[in-house]
């Protein structure tokens, strides 16, 4: 954002948290279904926000109906802090609800709102995650009609899902699914988590805090509560597994940075041409740094 | 029949109250069973949670006439009967001829979110009515008691909710602690101890 951007001023203002209080309204009805009914996407009004879809607009109006003053928040792009679309996100809930505290301290925070990570150190009840999602159903891959996928969501009838797996096992002898694993919610509905690694997958899996899922351009909301089943859809003689980021001779990558050899790594090319490896999470990679406790 | 008047406090009309009153929502129906306070003490329970979450695109129904005209004018609602209502808000102690919308298969979202006002909430075993609760949003189990609760909701709401995701979501309202019961919590009743 412009750091010059100053919201239009007109004689009526702007409300606390940008959205107008019926906007908010809806939003929240629609949070509670969507809690009461977990992995459902519950279809909601989707209001423009100054910014365009696909920037976390549907994350954004979850966490602008849920804020108020005594909030902190914490915004994260791929598990950082400074990353444009975070940093973007958290200017402008800052301009727009004034008395509200940010933080870049996962522990600290009262709700976070992600896009594609899952912080490293374990959420407690007191938080709230909201995840920003562009897809938000496992199963446009195998039908188009949308009439057609609630019926089949309505039904738990994710068989066609479970043949695309199985393709793949026969074409790669794996499940290629490198994130937006299809995860079954509850024993039902099959949710696409956001486009969070492997890695964060197990995280949701009986999670001590709410997790709310916003598509701002798919107008849905949906959610997985604390303490619910979260499984990755898989078959009984494949077990779901995760990044594992051992070299060819079995040994773990650890972060550049900090030496963590626990935590989801990514990978980029340095100065010199070299393949590198970094925590993704930044706010995670400095704790280790200033304990220096990494394992 | 519960005769108490129902409060409103003027502060409930702004939106920051508001939004801590939905707050306590979120965490009640993240955490079923939890016994939350409503962050206005001055207004019954039930009805802050109404304020926080009507408006003319929804739809109320309150076929005991626990409101009055004043405050229907304020809520921007319409009366609604209870088989079609979002919202339905009644007596707990008494059992009511109640056949609430419970959604389709395919909007599972529009079964009726049920507001049964009850004497009194107490998260211990000291109530008349002791109700054990299971399931999303609890890590084991959880028990609270209910004063004011006529059983036959338990029962009723247990068909209501029979065939997932149909069902309808319950809170249980004393005068400033509510309780959400969502379609996933499994109850199981028992007598006072």
């Amino acid at each position: 954002m412009n750091s010059n951007y100053e919201l239009p001023l007109e004689d009526a203002g702007y409300s606390f948290g940008f959205l107008d209080e019926y906007a908010k309204k809806e939003v929240r009805r629609c949070i509670l279904k969507a809690i009461a009914i977990p992995g459902y996407q519950t279809p909601y009004a989707s209001r423009e926000m100054p910014m365009g879809r696909g920037f976390g607009t549907g994350g954004l109006q979850i966490t602008l109906s849920l804020i108020g003053v005594q909030d902190t928040l914490k915004v994260i792009d791929q598990g950082s802090d400074d990353s444009v679309n975070a940093v973007n996100l958290r200017q402008f809930v800052q301009l727009t609800c004034p008395g509200v505290d940010v933080t870049e301290k996962t522990e600290e925070a009262s709700l976070l709102q992600s896009r594609h990570r899952i912080p490293e150190k374990p959420l407690t009840e007191a938080q709230i995650l909201i995840l920003q999602v562009p897809y938000p159903d496992a199963l446009v891959v195998v039908e188009a009609s949308e009439a057609r996928r609630k019926i089949m969501h309505a039904e738990a009838d994710y068989s066609r899902l479970l043949v695309k797996l199985y393709e793949d096992i026969v074409h790669f002898d794996e499940i290629t699914i490198s994130h937006r694993y299809p995860t079954r919610i509850n024993g039902h509905y099959v949710i696409d988590p956001s486009p969070i690694p492997r890695w964060d997958v197990p995280k949701l899996h009986q999670s001590k805090a709410l997790v709310l899922l916003g598509a701002g351009r798919e107008k849905k909301i949906y959610a997985v509560p604390p303490y619910t089943l979260a499984e990755p859809l898989v078959f009984d003689d494949i077990a779901f597994r995760v990044e594992d980021f051992r070299d060819a001779t079995g040994v773990r990558h650890a972060c550049r940075c900090c030496g963590s050899t626990v935590s989801f790594l990514d990978e980029f090319s340095n100065d010199q041409g070299m393949v590198a490896y970094q925590c993704s999470d930044s706010a995670y990679c400095e704790e280790q740094q200033q304990t220096g406790s990494a394992a | 029949m519960l005769n108490e008047m129902i409060n409103c406090s003027p502060a409930i009309w702004q939106p920051m109250l508001q939004q801590q009153v939905f707050r306590g929502l979120l965490d009640g129906f993240s955490y079923p069973g939890r016994i939350v306070a409503c962050a206005d003490s001055e207004t019954t329970a039930c009805l802050a949670i109404l304020i926080a979450l009507i408006d003319g695109e929804t739809t109320l129904a309150d076929p005991q006439q626990c409101l009055n005209s004043a405050l229907w004018a304020k809520l921007e609602t319409r009366p609604c009967i209870s088989e079609k209502a979002a919202f339905i808000l009644l007596d707990g102690t008494q059992l009511a001829d109640l056949n609430p919308c419970i959604g389709t298969l395919e909007t599972p979202e529009t079964g009726a979110t049920i507001l049964l006002r009850v004497g009194a909430l107490h998260p211990d075993s000291s109530g008349n009515l002791r109700l054990q609760l299971s399931g999303p949003g609890i890590e084991t189990t959880t028990s609270i008691s209910v004063d004011g609760l006529h059983p036959a909701w338990i029962t009723a709401r247990q068909e209501w909710v029979s065939v997932f995701p149909l069902g309808v979501d319950l809170l249980l309202c004393d005068e400033h602690h509510f309780v959400a019961i969502p379609r996933t919590t499994q109850i199981k009743m028992g007598d006072a101890a």
